[in-house]
C-alpha cells in the first residue's frame, strides 16, 4: 500500500504541474508544450503504476479498495499542502519518486 | 437550455443540501466514528483485557462456561475474540416457556484467556454511534426511513453538485485559503471532487443495504455477521435437526473450527452457535468472520452434528446478486480493513463530513453578505445559523460529553448505558440553547473551545479514573486504547485551532468595520449641510 501511495502522490503532483496555473505558482513561469505533455504522460503513467502496485500484492477486490483509498488521500494531501507549504508538497513528490523503488524492493 | 438545466441543478443542490445537511452531517460524523466501533468499545469498557488470540482455547472456555451456567438453554451463541474485539462473548436463549414464544436472551463477556466472567461498566460504547447513524435514536422503523431518505437526498445532492460544479478538472487541485467565501467554496469543491469515489460508494451502498434492511434491519444490528443465526430462528426446520429429547453429551467444539477452516480455504470463524446443546440432535453452526474479504457473505457457515462432529451442511457459494449486494455491504462497513486502510476510511469519512459542513457554511455565508451592512439578520437566516452551530460544533461537543459520561458516571448506576446516551443528547440540546442565546460568531467560538477542552482533557480524565492511561497503554502496546487517547488529544488540538481561526477572523472583521462606521457620520453630516 505504501508503494501505491508514493506513486499516486507523485503522479498527482505531475498532473498538477502540467496545468499552467499551478506550474506558475510552484515553479514559476508557464510550462512549454512539450513539458506539459511529458508531465501529463508521466502523471497518468504513475497513477497506472500505482494501480498495478496496489493490485499485484493482494487480490483484485482488496487491491482496488486500497488503490481508491490512496488515490483519494494522496490527492487530498497534495491539495491541502499546495497553498500552505508548496515547497514541502514538491519535495514530498521528489521523495515519493525516489522512495518508490525502495518500497517496491521492500514489498518483494 | 443548458444553462437553465445547470441553474435548476444548482437550485436543487442548494435546497436539498440545506434541508438535509444538518442531519447528513450527524449521520456522516457518527458513521465515520463507527469505523472505530470496536476500538471505541474497548476504550469504553477497558476492563476487557486484550489477549493473544487462540480461537480453539477460547471456544473451549466458552463451552465450559455455558455447560456450567446454561446447560438447559435452547441455543448458545459464542462470539470469538478477534484482533479488534478482545472479549469472548457468550449469549444464550432459554427454552421458551410456551411454544411460539421467544425464550429470553442472556449475554456475558468472558476473559478470552481465563474464561472468567468480566465485571464491566455498562455502556453502549461505539455501538451507539453505529446505531445512531442509521436509526437516529428514533423508534423503529422511523429512524431507518429517515436515514434512508437522507441517503437518497445525499445521492441527489452529489449528482446535482457534480453538474453544478462546472470546472471539475480545471479546478481539480485548486484550494485558495484566506479568501473568505471563495475559500469555503474551494474547500467544498475539493472535498467533494477528490473524495468523490467514497461519497458515491458510501451513499449508493447505504441505499443497497437499506434495500434489504428497511424491514429486517434488526437482523444485522443484533446478530452482526451471524445473519445465519437469524434465519435459523425463522426457519429452524430448514437446516437444523429437531430436538430429539434424548440427552447426549456435546462433543468438544474446538476441533470443529479446523474443519470449518478447511471449507473456507483459510477464512476464520467469527461466531459459533449451538442449537439444543445436551440433546442427541444438537447442532453446531460455525459462521465465518467477514474480516478477510471485501465481499460480505450473508451467512457463510458450516453446520456440524453436535454429538458426532460430522459435517451436516455447508452453505454454498452465494449467488451473484447476493454477492453484488454483499460487495456493497462489505465496502460500506469496511470490516475487512486493516489498521492502515481503516484510518484511510476514517479520514475520507471525515472529509465527507467536512464537505457537508462547508456546504452549510457557504449557504449561510452567501446570504449573510446581503445583510452585513444593516447588521440585522432576518429570522430564517438566524435559524439556519443556530442550526449550523448546534449541528456541527454542538454535536462534536456532545460526542466528547458522551465519552466523559463513560468515565464519570458511577459503575453501580442503574441504567448506566442509557445515562451515557442521555448525557450526549442533553449536551446537544444545551448547545442549541446556547446558540440561540449567544451571537453567531461568539457561539461558534465558545462551543468549539469547549469541545476542544473536553477532547484534549479526555486522556487526563482517563488517567485519573482508570488504570489504563497512556503511560500504561503505550508501554503495553495496546494501540486501541492508546490510539483512542491520542486521537482525542489530536481532536482537541484541531478544535482549538478552529476556535482560534474563528476568533481571529472575527477580530480582523471588526478592525475592517470600525473605520467605515466612524466614516459614515461624517458623510451624513456633509449631506446634511
Amino acid at each position: 500500500m505504501l508503494l501505491a501511495l508514493l506513486l499516486c502522490y507523485a503522479g498527482f503532483t505531475a498532473l498538477c504541474l502540467a496545468m499552467p496555473r499551478h506550474h506558475d505558482e510552484l515553479l514559476g513561469g508557464k510550462p512549454s508544450r512539450r513539458r506539459r505533455r511529458g508531465l501529463v504522460l508521466a502523471g497518468w503513467l504513475l497513477l497506472g503504476l500505482s494501480l498495478w502496485a496496489a493490485v499485484s500484492s493482494k487480490d483484485w477486490g482488496l487491491g482496488l479498495v486500497d488503490w481508491f483509498a490512496v488515490l483519494m488521500v494522496s490527492a487530498l494531501a497534495l491539495v491541502l499542502l499546495l497553498p500552505y507549504r508548496p515547497r514541502l508538497a514538491l519535495a514530498l513528490a521528489g521523495v515519493s519518486l525516489l522512495g518508490s523503488p525502495v518500497a517496491a524492493w521492500a514489498m518483494n | 437550455m443548458k444553462e437553465g438545466f445547470r441553474q435548476a441543478m444548482a437550485w436543487l443542490h442548494t435546497w436539498a443540501g440545506l434541508l438535509f445537511g444538518w442531519l447528513l452531517f450527524a449521520i456522516f460524523l457518527t458513521g465515520t466514528l463507527a469505523y472505530f466501533k470496536d476500538e471505541t468499545n474497548h476504550w469504553m469498557q477497558p476492563e476487557i483485557p486484550a489477549r493473544a488470540l487462540n480461537a480453539e482455547a477460547s471456544l473451549t472456555l466458552a463451552q465450559h462456561y455455558l455447560q456450567q451456567h446454561a446447560p438447559d438453554a435452547s441455543r448458545w451463541i459464542i462470539g470469538l475474540p478477534d484482533a479488534r474485539d478482545p472479549g469472548l462473548k457468550v449469549r444464550w436463549q432459554q427454552s421458551a416457556a410456551k411454544p411460539g414464544e421467544r425464550g429470553q436472551f442472556t449475554s456475558k463477556i468472558l476473559d478470552a484467556q481465563t474464561g472468567a466472567e468480566l465485571q464491566l461498566r455498562e455502556s453502549m460504547g461505539g455501538e451507539f454511534f453505529y446505531r445512531f447513524h442509521f436509526q437516529l435514536q428514533m423508534p423503529y422503523p422511523w429512524g431507518r426511513w429517515l436515514s434512508t431518505i437522507a441517503a437518497m437526498v445525499m445521492f441527489v445532492a452529489l449528482i446535482s453538485g457534480i453538474i453544478t460544479h462546472k470546472k471539475i478538472f480545471k479546478d481539480f487541485f485548486t484550494f485558495r485559503p484566506r479568501k473568505g467565501q471563495r475559500s469555503w467554496l474551494d474547500g467544498h469543491n475539493a472535498l467533494g471532487v477528490l473524495v468523490l469515489p467514497f461519497h458515491l460508494m458510501i451513499t449508493y451502498s447505504s441505499l443497497v443495504i437499506f434495500m434489504s434492511m428497511v424491514m429486517p434491519a434488526s437482523i444485522l444490528a443484533s446478530y452482526g455477521t451471524n445473519v445465519r443465526a437469524f434465519y435459523d430462528e425463522v426457519f429452524p426446520a430448514s437446516n437444523v435437526p429437531e430436538k430429539a429429547n434424548q440427552a447426549a453429551a456435546l462433543a468438544p467444539m474446538a476441533p470443529l473450527l479446523g474443519k470449518a477452516r478447511e471449507q473456507w480455504s483459510g477464512g476464520e470463524a467469527g461466531w459459533v452457535s449451538v442449537n439444543n446443546p445436551g440433546d442427541a440432535n444438537a447442532s453446531v453452526v460455525v459462521s465465518r468472520s467477514g474480516s478477510d474479504r471485501v465481499v460480505h457473505d450473508f451467512g457463510s457457515a458450516v453446520t456440524f452434528n453436535g454429538v458426532s462432529g460430522q459435517i451436516l451442511a455447508a452453505s454454498p457459494q452465494q449467488p451473484l446478486a447476493m454477492a453484488i449486494a454483499g460487495g456493497f455491504y462489505g465496502l460500506h462497513m469496511g470490516h475487512f480493513a486493516g489498521p492502515v486502510l481503516r484510518w484511510l476510511y476514517f479520514i475520507v469519512g471525515l472529509a465527507g463530513t467536512a464537505m457537508i459542513g462547508t456546504g452549510l457554511v457557504i449557504w449561510l455565508g452567501k446570504r449573510q453578505l446581503k445583510h452585513a451592512r444593516s447588521g440585522v439578520m432576518p429570522f430564517e437566516l438566524r435559524l439556519v445559523e443556530v442550526l449550523n452551530i448546534a449541528s456541527m460544533a454542538g454535536l462534536v461537543g456532545a460526542v466528547a460529553v458522551f465519552f466523559w459520561a463513560n468515565r464519570l458516571l458511577p459503575v453501580s448506576l442503574a441504567g448506566r448505558a442509557d445515562w451515557e446516551i442521555n448525557a450526549f443528547f442533553m449536551a446537544w440540546g444545551l448547545s442549541v440553547v446556547h446558540a440561540v442565546l449567544r451571537p453567531g460568531r461568539k457561539a461558534w467560538i465558545e462551543q468549539l473551545a469547549l469541545a476542544a477542552a473536553l477532547f484534549a482533557a479526555l486522556p487526563v480524565l482517563n488517567g485519573l479514573t482508570t488504570p489504563y492511561h497512556l503511560g500504561v497503554t503505550l508501554i503495553q502496546g495496546d494501540w486501541a486504547l492508546a490510539g483512542f487517547d491520542l486521537t482525542c488529544l489530536a481532536t482537541g488540538l484541531f478544535l482549538t485551532w478552529a476556535a482560534w481561526k474563528m476568533w481571529r477572523a472575527g477580530a480582523t472583521a471588526r478592525l475592517k468595520k470600525t473605520p467605515r462606521e466612524t466614516a459614515r457620520p461624517i458623510t451624513l453630516e456633509q449631506g446634511a449641510n
